[in-house]
């Protein structure tokens, strides 16, 4: 059943002046001469038609296209080469199945092989390709050749009319036959109610509103990225406030603020002091001795009685000198600038007790020096004078708060009132750089008992910016509250009152009760020296408290001043046993 | 103690089926078809002839496939403009065997003559296919498509001659008959100094290949459908 037929075109044979003498040759291998097509007619024009006597598979053929003696074209082949099959026929189709949306239509398309081509008994070989389009559409789509008679065909459109047509070719071969008749298929019927435009097309909109959205985002940063606004917008999450006062406040002096927050702070309240300056005298309330020293002074100092610290410094500020250390009704009153006790005001409660103390101690020998030289100094007039001085007062109040429980003193203090018209207290001046500590003189007759409550705080001194586990007190206040508290057992270093005649009064004069309450007996005898303005400290019993340079004590100045600086409390007690 | 022995006999079992899966790996790879029933050299296991004759068909099925892509390629690449195929009126080797030329003729031969004249043509591109996996790879610059596919036709040429020859066993038992093929002499052509007429005897060999193969594929599957099927198929 092979056949096959050559087609040629006219081309240049317009010149020629007779077209129909055109021959086509041909020559089997085998032959030795060209023969004449046997059939020019069947195959149309222009054609040479070879039937299947003819036709010999695997043979090679050359042909040639003639005119007279002149050749125009030749070409060799062998028929299994020129293989181009009918078209398949007997197209249809079958529904796979319809996606959840109901827009999608899988469908299976049969066909049948051509029927010249003996594809049953494997004689040929055919691939078949598919072609599908839209009806509205021009361009078909192709899939890929398939040796099967059937394919699927998959999202199909619901809606939609489509045309499917297909070719077949031999396997091996490149070319393909003819296109078989194209099938129609139809959706449009039963997709009335589904009418989804579901092409989507490239999402401008959204392209466009998310990046104004951006845009205006990263026109805000820009906008805002000043600091004021930046401030409001954004405001700064406050650092964790812990127990007393932003160091950094400190640092930069800004007392009224820091004033503000002890105000604000409950612990505080019996300490705040009014903007009276704390006078010399401070009334200590005797009235309750036993009530109020219970728990002498000793050992409130003694016990961490952090809690207390914080509220026992305050000592009314009075301008007669009466004040009453650690009055529960005592009113809340601002810590100024004008306090004395700037330690309280001012304390950093950020420090260590390490650190105070080792300031107290570096205060100590500074003021040592310091006492020694300016006692004949004008300036020292004027350091006192600058009671006012809030800058210097902080490192004092430092160093005074580093002083240990006092609170326990303060009750004592508020009690006895009385005895004191001494100067007990010794008002903050100044505080000098070095954190020496400058305090104005006092009135000579002290009475060293003053039964300082535990709370030492002179008039508004002291107030204790306590720091969360040490209670300031200024210098004075403390000795006055040693003082006092000697008498019950607390410890009499205060009293010794070895207060120097040093205009400074250092911290280390403010020997912390409780640390040897047998001492204090002993010195509680002392208490009726005169007690000098200021006493140095001696010894930093930490966290106890201080031990004043008491006249009886040995003051190892040396070796304090060696190492000011700091002198750790690892040396101090090697210095005192 | 235990453990360990437990340890050592999971790894050996383990080691045996991943060599287990991997010779299954080579073996699927090399075979185009299935693996045969019979274990070979035993005696009297008989795989059916229509098996046979599945294998066989499919194994020349793909020869002739390979062969096809191999012609184009290598036409492709170092046949354009050189005008190969006007000239390839030439005759293969194996001509001198008359095979059908048409289907009727096909049908027509005796399924004896027909398969003893596949085992011809097979046993003739024995030799060929032999020289032409040496040869091909000293042409220049020659893509590893080509020397692949040249390889894999002559590997799997000389299993259909063997499938065939053990369906002549079983069709026609105990029938040596005359060993007819073609023997080629080609090889010269094939080392020849002046590469175009090297490369025209590449061409003219693959050209021919193809042809035969194409040749044998259809025997095959007629006879197959004439012998299995009773042409029915």
């Amino acid at each position: 059943m092979e056949t096959f037929s050559c087609h040629w075109t006219d081309g240049d044979v317009h010149n020629h002046t007779a077209p129909r003498t055109m021959q086509l040759l041909y020559m089997k291998r085998g032959d030795e001469e060209w023969k004449e097509c046997p059939d020019y007619v069947t195959a149309g024009e222009n054609s040479c038609y070879f039937n299947t006597s003819y036709t010999s598979v695997w043979i090679p053929y050359c042909v040639k296209l003639a005119n007279e003696n002149k050749v125009f074209d030749e070409k060799c082949f062998s028929v299994d080469e020129i293989v181009l099959p009918d078209p398949p026929i007997n197209l249809n189709w079958t529904l796979l199945n319809i996606s959840l949306t109901g827009i999608h239509v899988d469908i299976q398309v049969r066909w049948e092989p051509p029927p010249t081509a003996d594809v049953r008994k494997g004689w040929v070989t055919l691939e078949y390709e598919l072609q599908y389009k839209e009806v509205n559409e021009t361009k078909w789509k192709e899939l890929e050749p398939v040796c099967s008679t059937t394919v699927p065909l998959y999202s199909l459109k619901m809606g939609r009319d489509y045309e499917i047509r297909i070719r077949s070719r031999q396997r091996t071969s490149e070319k393909f036959g003819e296109f078989s008749e194209t099938l129609s298929v139809s959706f449009s019927m039963a997709s009335e109610a589904v009418l989804c435009a579901e092409e989507i097309q490239f999402p401008w909109l959204f392209i466009v509103i998310f990046g104004t959205c951006g845009l205006v985002v990263v026109m805000f940063l820009i906008l805002f990225s000043k600091q004021r606004l930046k401030m409001l917008i954004l405001p700064p999450i406050p650092a964790p406030k812990i127990k007393g006062i932003d160091p950094d406040l400190l640092k930069k002096g800004k007392l009224e603020e820091v004033n503000s927050i002890l105000a604000s702070h409950d612990s505080y309240k019996p300490q705040l002091y009014n903007d009276d300056l704390w006078v010399e005298f401070i009334e200590l309330d005797i009235d309750d001795p036993d009530e109020k020293t219970e728990g002498s002074d000793t050992d409130r100092l003694l016990s961490d009685a952090h809690m207390k610290s914080h509220s026992c410094l305050g000592v009314k500020d009075d301008d007669s000198g009466r004040a009453s250390c650690c009055e529960p009704d005592m009113p809340e009153t601002d810590f100024s600038a004008s306090d004395t006790c700037d330690g309280t005001s001012d304390t950093d409660q950020s420090k260590k007790i390490s650190e105070k103390e080792e300031t107290l101690l570096c205060l100590d020998q500074k003021d040592n020096n310091k006492s020694f030289t300016n006692l004949d100094d004008p300036a020292n007039q004027q350091l006192i004078s600058q009671s006012e001085d809030n800058q210097s007062r902080p490192p004092f109040a430092d160093s005074i708060e580093s002083l240990s429980p006092v609170p326990p003193v303060r009750t004592q203090l508020s009690n006895q009132s009385s005895v004191t018209n001494i100067d007990f207290y010794a008002q903050v001046s100044d505080i000098t750089p070095a954190g020496s500590v400058v305090l104005s003189p006092g009135q000579k007759n002290k009475t060293g008992r003053a039964q300082c409550e535990a709370h030492t705080e002179p008039a508004a001194q002291c107030q204790s910016n306590f720091t969360m586990d040490n209670a300031y007190f200024c210098e004075a206040d403390v000795k006055k509250c040693i003082a006092v508290t000697s008498h019950e057992e607390v410890e009499p270093h205060v009293q010794d009152q070895s207060f120097n005649e040093d205009t400074y009064f250092t911290t280390e004069s403010l020997t912390t009760t409780a640390v040897n309450p047998s001492t204090a007996a002993e010195e509680a005898s002392s208490s009726e020296m005169p007690v000098p303005d200021y006493t140095s400290i001696h010894i930093v019993h930490s966290p106890q408290g201080l031990v004043l340079n008491a006249t009886a004590l040995p003051v190892p100045d040396k070796e304090f001043m060696v190492s000011c600086g700091y002198v750790s409390t690892d040396q101090l007690n090697k210095i005192m046993p | 103690m235990i453990t360990t022995m437990n340890n050592k006999g999971a790894s050996l079992k383990g080691v045996l089926l991943v060599f287990l899966l991997i010779s299954n790996m080579f073996l699927t790879k090399k075979s185009v078809t299935s693996l045969p029933i019979c274990p070979s050299g035993s005696v009297n296991c008989q795989v059916s002839l229509g098996e046979l004759f599945d294998r066989a068909v499919k194994l020349s099925h793909y020869i002739h496939f390979l062969s096809s892509e191999m012609f184009n390629e290598f036409d492709e690449r170092y046949a354009q403009g050189r005008g190969f195929i006007t000239k390839a009126v030439n005759g293969c080797h194996t001509a001198s065997l008359t095979t059908p030329e048409d289907k009727e003729q096909a049908q027509q031969i005796h399924h004896e003559d027909l398969l003893n004249l596949v085992l011809g043509v097979l046993r003739s591109w024995n030799d060929p296919l032999l020289h032409l996996v040496t040869e091909v790879q000293r042409i220049k610059e020659a893509p590893n498509t080509i020397l692949w596919k040249a390889a894999e036709i002559e590997e799997q040429n000389k299993r259909l001659l063997e499938g065939m020859e053990k369906i002549v066993g079983r069709v026609q038992p105990g029938d040596t008959g005359n060993e007819v093929y073609s023997r080629w002499s080609g090889l010269p052509s094939l080392q020849l100094a002046d590469e175009d007429s090297r490369l025209f005897a590449f061409y003219n060999l693959l050209h021919c290949l193809r042809r035969d193969s194409h040749k044998i594929d259809n025997y095959l599957k007629l006879l197959k459908c004439r012998l299995i099927h009773d042409s029915n198929c």
